[in-house]
């Protein structure tokens, strides 16, 4: 039987039979392993848009909470005051009410003050040189939220998020978050009750002037005689601090 | 021509049982493939230089694929990218079994 030795290809006429057939596993190697590439890369794709689309989708329904706090706070506040229209005790509960809720920053505000508009340079960073220094930072705003509260803000929003007490301004990578809500440029700060010439003489004002020049940054100081702020729409209860020993 | 009928076979036997690899196999597998081309394109090229040895051929087949397999998953358990010296030494390994293939079937 001449069959082994077809085989294994020591018989003249054909290739052998082993090489034959190892030709037929590459094959089947070849489009397995070609396959499973592409269907890794297939099953990789709709994750990342699925999680934008659940990101799209978490923010609309954070915006939709959003209304829904501030009509519902409106209808509490209308209520308290059909009710304090009855008695004194109630209208006296409903005035110190009022204070602490404008204290608190959960009443939208309006009335004169200051306008800072900060954004990225709009020049290309030159090679070799830092490109951060072109852009705005967390600390950017940090600085100047600082300098218009000492300059006499009583109610700020940047970008029509409502600072408070307890509203932190920091960066996830590249993005300023302000009260877990992320911003995007320009950074609008409004800042009701500053006093324009308290702040246009503070050392911010003069650093960033400076930086304007230098790296192009876009810093914008406005005097606003009738500006406006949202109310503050997260969680204002206290709940782990308490007063210590009142004097 | 049969071998590239075998090939064809191969295949279309992988699209139509269409085999699902694990996700962490799948770099392997395309490391043992590359190493499987060389073998396959060896095996023909001695095959028509008449220097066919069978069991070699089944013994390089195997061990090349097992072995690319092997020192790729060594380099990722390294933290060393062994991929490339895999495809830069099969890549030159293939181009130069090709073109004795050339040589040998269109003469020159």
């Amino acid at each position: 039987m001449n069959l082994l030795a077809r085989a294994r290809g020591t018989l003249d006429g054909g290739p052998p039979l082993v090489l034959v057939a190892l030709f037929g596993v590459l094959g089947f190697l070849v489009v397995t392993a070609a396959s499973s590439v592409t269907a890794a890369k297939r099953t990789e794709q709709p994750r990342r848009t699925q999680l934008a689309a659940l990101i799209q989708q978490r923010r609309s329904q954070v915006d939709e909470l959003d209304k829904a706090v501030t009509e519902l706070r409106d209808r509490v506040g209308r209520e308290e005051k059909a009710v304090a229209s009855r008695n004194a005790g109630d209208r006296a509960l409903s005035d110190r009410l009022d204070v602490l809720g404008r204290q608190a920053g959960t009443v939208p505000m309006r009335g004169p003050g200051v306008e800072v508009r900060l954004s990225d340079s709009s020049r290309t960073p030159p090679e070799g040189e830092d490109a951060s220094a072109y852009r705005i930072h967390d600390r950017d705003v940090q600085l100047v939220v600082n300098a218009l509260f000492a300059a006499g803000a009583e109610a700020m929003s940047i970008n029509d998020v409502r600072l408070v007490a307890t509203s932190p301004i920091r960066a996830a990578g590249a993005t300023i978050v302000v009260s877990f809500r992320p911003l995007s440029p320009p950074y609008v700060i409004t800042a009701i009750g500053a006093d324009s010439g308290r702040f246009a003489v503070s050392d911010v004002v003069k650093l960033y002037s400076r930086w304007r020049d230098v790296f192009d940054l876009g810093f914008r100081v406005r005097d606003a005689g009738d500006l406006q702020v949202p109310a503050y729409t997260g969680r204002v209860a206290v709940g782990t601090a308490t007063p210590t020993e009142t004097p | 021509m049969l071998a590239l009928f075998s090939l064809l076979v191969g295949a279309l036997l992988a699209v139509v049982l269409q085999p699902s690899v694990p996700q962490d196999v799948t770099r392997y597998l395309a490391m043992a493939v590359v190493a499987a081309i060389d073998s396959a394109f060896g095996g023909l090229r001695s095959y028509l230089e008449r220097t066919f040895n069978d069991r070699i051929f089944v013994i390089a087949f195997v061990s090349n694929a097992l072995v690319a397999a092997f020192l790729v998953w060594v380099g990722d358990q390294l933290g060393v990218d062994l991929s490339t010296a895999v495809v830069v030494v099969f890549g030159v390994r293939i181009f130069q079994n090709v073109a004795a293939l050339r040589r040998r079937v269109f003469g020159g």
